[in-house]
């Protein structure tokens, strides 16, 4: 009973946070992370919002990191590839 | 994606999708209360809505389930695909109404929180026949949240598509919760043995149609381990194996790689989309460029690299052809470096 409450309350924590977070990064943050997302729409900046209240310590990171662009995907053929290599050694 | 973002790529195609979905779940839902209110005189509205909207869900999600192998099995049926999200999205507001409904009806009478009261007004968790089958549609109903939240290409891009996949893959996990949470919630209800023979037909469906397409695409990555030559090009195929505007696709360093023939020349490029790492290899050539058969994005054969103002790029792979054998180094060049095709 004590820990369900105590989940519950965290959980409900943890999505507060993410609501106040969401509404400074889908206005304002999440075109310093994402140059593709500067100009677009209002409809687009809600449709994402829920996401970002969920992820939202991921996104956080990013943009106190100052990142510009989302990361490079991974992939056996992207990891390997011929300039990766070169740079490497 | 240098192409700003926008809400929702609309077409005809989609419009037309997202119609027919809407119309067939009021259809449903329409039916599933009124042969209900006849059959339960006794059943409340509240009721018939919980069991339209969870049945309903769990109806939908057989059938998104079913796309993926049913497709790869079916090409025919990849305009199923195409919009696959919005049919995701739809069934979680479905799920999301049976679980707030239920909620409502259920666990906010008393001065608990109702999610709290989920999770504690039955602890029998000891007991098949009693098991506590609500937190376990609680659990999947996060899950299809998450995903649903997920859905736009905004998060392909920043979560990267194969961290995308590896989170969107936790449906499988919610589809067992929710397999669970009714077969436990329907040994208590006494209602309604049918639904339990229904979902049980669903089930083989799903797992047999994921068995073959899966039995099909092992042996497609049996043709791993080609030979390498000594200058170190591997002969994959001969020319007259690929079909024009098609491709031939082999495992080259741990991926495959898609090999397409056309205007008279050879190209390698990898097989996976930057979208959502579709098979590029199963595309044809369209307007110039190798289409991705899952959502159409496009990328030119010889340097894998999307047409302006798109900035999508895959690696590429050096390619000869040798006596009409197809020969291609398997170290991959950084996404989208041109590569002079080899001319037949
Ligand atoms: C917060 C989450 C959830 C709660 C509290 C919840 C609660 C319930 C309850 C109380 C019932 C019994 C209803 C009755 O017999 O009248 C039920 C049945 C059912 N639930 Fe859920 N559920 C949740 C999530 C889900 C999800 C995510 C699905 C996904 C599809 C789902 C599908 C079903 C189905 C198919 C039934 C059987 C309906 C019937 O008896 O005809 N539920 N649920
Ligand atoms: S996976 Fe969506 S277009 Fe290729």
């Amino acid at each position: 009973m004590v820990v369900a409450q105590w989940m519950v309350n965290l959980a409900m924590a943890y999505a507060a946070l993410g609501v106040a977070f969401a509404i400074a990064f889908v206005f304002y943050g999440v075109g310093k992370i994402d140059p593709a997302a500067k100009d677009a729409p209002l409809t687009f900046r809600l449709l994402i919002f829920p996401g970002v209240a969920a992820l939202w310590p991921l996104l956080l990171k990013r943009w106190l990191n100052g990142q510009t662009l989302p990361p490079a995907e991974q992939n056996a053929h992207r990891n390997s590839d011929k300039s990766v290599k070169e740079a490497k050694s | 994606m240098s192409q700003a973002y926008a809400s929702v790529g609309w077409n005809r195609q989609k419009k037309l999708y997202d119609l027919v979905m809407l119309a067939s779940v009021s259809v449903y839902l329409a039916l599933f209360v009124g042969i209900g209110a006849i059959v339960h005189p006794n059943a409340t509205v509240e009721t018939l809505l919980i069991r339209g909207f969870g049945t309903g869900a769990l109806l939908m999600l057989h059938v998104i389930l079913s796309i993926g192998p049913l497709c790869r099995l079916a090409p025919r049926l990849l305009p199923l695909l195409y919009n696959r999200r919005h049919f995701g999205v739809a069934m979680f507001l479905m799920a999301l109404a049976h679980g707030a409904f239920s909620l409502v009806q259920f666990h906010a009478l008393g001065d608990l929180n109702p999610l709290v009261s989920v999770l504690v007004s039955n602890t029998r968790y000891d007991s098949l026949s009693n098991f506590p089958f609500q937190p376990l549609g609680l659990i999947a109903l996060l899950i299809l949240f998450l995903m649903a939240a997920t859905s736009h290409d905004f998060w392909l891009a920043n979560l990267t598509a194969p961290v995308w996949k590896r989170l969107h893959m936790l449906v499988y996990v919610a589809y067992g919760l929710i397999v669970a949470h009714v077969v436990l919630g329907v040994l208590q209800a006494e209602t309604n043995r049918l639904l339990v023979m229904i979902l049980g037909t669903g089930m083989v469906v799903v797992l047999g149609l994921h068995l073959i397409a899966g039995w099909r695409e092992r042996k497609l990555d049996g043709t791993a381990d080609l030979p390498i030559s000594a200058n170190g090009f591997v002969d994959v195929c001969g020319v007259e194996d690929i079909e024009a505007n098609c491709a031939k696709v082999v495992t080259l360093t741990g991926e495959r790689v898609a090999v397409f023939k056309y205007d008279g020349k050879v190209s390698a490029l990898s097989n996976v989309c930057q979208h959502q790492n579709g098979p590029l290899g199963e595309g044809r050539i369209i307007d110039g460029c190798v289409t991705c058969p899952w959502h159409g994005y496009q990328y030119l054969p010889d340097s894998g690299a999307s047409p302006p103002p798109f900035a999508e790029k895959v690696p590429t792979f050096n390619v000869k052809v040798v006596n009409g054998r197809v020969l291609i180094d398997p170290k991959p060049n950084a996404p989208g470096t041109r590569i002079e095709p080899a001319k037949i």
